[in-house]
């Protein structure tokens, strides 16, 4: 078992398309997760700028805010300024550029990340393998968690994890048969994270998994929350 | 004992599969107490359906006790079928593209066994509104709905749709699946037509092992979902329980990790008796 557990990928707030617990903390009780990254539903099923303020107003020490960044011209970014999102004083942000429709690697985004110098989230759903790539030549030192990589892209997500080293992988969706093990044992379990998106993807299954993974405890210690700690 | 109603062994052509042997889903599921799993040869959903069958007889041979077959059944192809040594049948009716309810399935039906199908919501070929229609027409044959519709979307119109045809089952793995879902599906189908199965090597066996283990249910629903309802449904085809004093049994709590493999006794080795269907299918 491992020392501790954090989620790198949960949601609070209600979602339109099911009826999901707002809240993560009883789930994560039940299922031994001792923090979670969170993000508001409002920042990806409605106003990405009153989802952070609802996040940020949170103050429990077990969600670890992760909110929405918009990098947009003038008029057209969430927050108006990337010091704006400095300022909140977070330790990771998430992008959608599909859901918002901006370039990941285009100069407006580009400006955005090296004026932050935060670590960025995004679901594999919001990229593509050769975006995340491209982003990664242009900004090397710009750390990368990839959400939700799933199973069917362990090819592509293999190269992109050997061409740009600061791609972290979050493992709740690889769930091919020994999928964690085999990355692990081609990248290191230092560049895999433990994360589920819960309520809306399974919690259980994933948590399962960490437990019983063929893989040293010190490594299993790593996934479940070294790594994401490392990378933050 | 812990039943999972869903296995693949073999590759894929869609993606990488980094474990796909016997051995090693044997390994993982020493790892976390599964005694046995249905097995399909991917090679058998694939385009060689006889050979593939011939390749999941032999794993099942080589691991006594530990693997049934899902013995695929090609509609266009016309496989011949085993009557004995087998869990049943498997269908995929998106891969063959053949509807589950087509005529050309005939064969599969009298047989009379189980019969485990894929099931996709909103697939022209295996939309769970064609279980409810076979289910209608052969109710005495029993059904497994693999993946419940497999759309988290179209879970609670699966159990609907069969919800008058109690040889229907609801099969859970999927990519998709979720622990609490299953607790949904347990709630309104009831737990007694609700299976444990886990799409591995195609998926992971722990992850979706992992969700009955904690999804929010009772244990006495925990453990007919992950083995005793398809102990009751294979009847005289389950496999014998563990005979290791520390084996899990369905009322304990999700397995701690156990890297020694547990010893099992094997069943006697059944000669498999074969039924060639009628070369031409039967009329509409």
């Amino acid at each position: 078992m491992p020392k501790s557990v954090v989620d790198a990928h949960r949601l609070v707030g209600p979602v339109p398309f099911d009826d999901l617990p707002p809240d993560p903390r009883d789930d994560m009780d039940r299922l031994g997760i001792d923090r979670a990254c969170v993000t508001h539903t409002l920042s990806l099923y409605s106003d990405p700028g009153a989802g952070n303020e609802a996040l940020l107003a949170l103050a429990d020490p077990r969600l670890i805010p992760v909110p929405v960044v918009v990098p947009g011209v003038p008029g057209a970014g969430e927050p108006e300024t990337p010091e704006e999102a400095r300022s909140w004083g977070v330790r990771m942000v998430r992008l959608c550029p599909e859901r918002h429709r901006f370039d990941l690697t285009g100069p407006v985004a580009s400006r955005w990340l090296a004026a932050l110098g935060l670590p960025i989230a995004i679901d594999l759903d919001e990229t593509s393998p050769a975006q995340l790539l491209r982003l990664a030549e242009r900004l090397p030192a710009q750390r990368i968690l990839l959400l939700n990589p799933g199973y069917r892209a362990l090819r592509a997500v293999a190269e992109l994890m050997a061409e740009a080293p600061n791609v972290w992988t979050e493992i709740g969706t690889v769930n091919t048969q020994g999928g964690v093990e085999w990355l692990a044992a081609r990248f290191g379990a230092r560049r895999l994270v433990f994360g589920t998106g819960a309520p809306v993807a399974d919690d259980c299954g994933p948590r399962f998994l960490l437990d019983h993974l063929d893989l040293p405890p010190d490594d299993v210690d790593r996934i479940a929350a070294g790594s994401l700690e490392r990378l933050l | 004992m812990i039943l999972d109603a869903h296995g693949h062994v073999g590759t894929w052509p869609d993606f990488l599969i980094p474990a796909p042997t016997a051995e090693h889903l044997v390994a993982a599921m020493d790892r976390i107490g599964v005694t046995a799993m249905g097995i399909s040869h991917l090679l058998a959903v694939g385009p060689d359906a006889v050979r593939g069958n011939e390749l999941a007889m032999e794993i099942a041979a080589r691991f006594p006790g530990r693997f049934g077959v899902w013995q695929v059944y090609n509609p266009h192809h016309r496989t011949p079928l085993a009557r004995d040594g087998v869990w049943g049948v498997k269908l995929h009716p998106d891969v063959h593209q053949c509807r589950l309810d087509d005529p050309l399935y005939e064969p599969v039906w009298e047989l009379g066994l189980p019969v485990l199908a894929h099931g996709q919501t909103d697939s022209p070929w295996s939309d769970p509104a064609r279980f409810a229609a076979v289910a209608a027409r052969h109710p005495h044959v029993r059904l497994l709905m693999g993946h419940t519709g497999l759309w988290p979307y179209g879970f609670a119109r699966a159990a609907r749709l069969v919800a008058d045809h109690p040889n229907v089952y609801l099969e859970t793995c999927g990519s998709k699946m979720t622990g609490r879902w299953i607790a949904r599906l347990a709630a309104t189908a009831g737990a007694e037509r609700v299976l444990f199965g886990s799409d591995a090597c195609f998926l992971d066996l722990r992850t979706g092992y992992g969700r009955v283990a904690l999804a929010p249910i009772s244990d006495a629903d925990r453990a007919l979902i992950q083995g005793r309802n398809l102990t009751r449904l294979l009847g005289p085809n389950a496999p014998p329980p563990p005979t290791h004093a520390s084996a899990p049994t369905p009322d304990t709590p999700p397995p701690a990790p156990a890297s020694a493999p547990m010893p099992r006794t094997p069943p006697p080795a059944p000669a498999p008796t074969l039924s060639r269907p009628p070369a031409s299918p039967p009329p509409p």
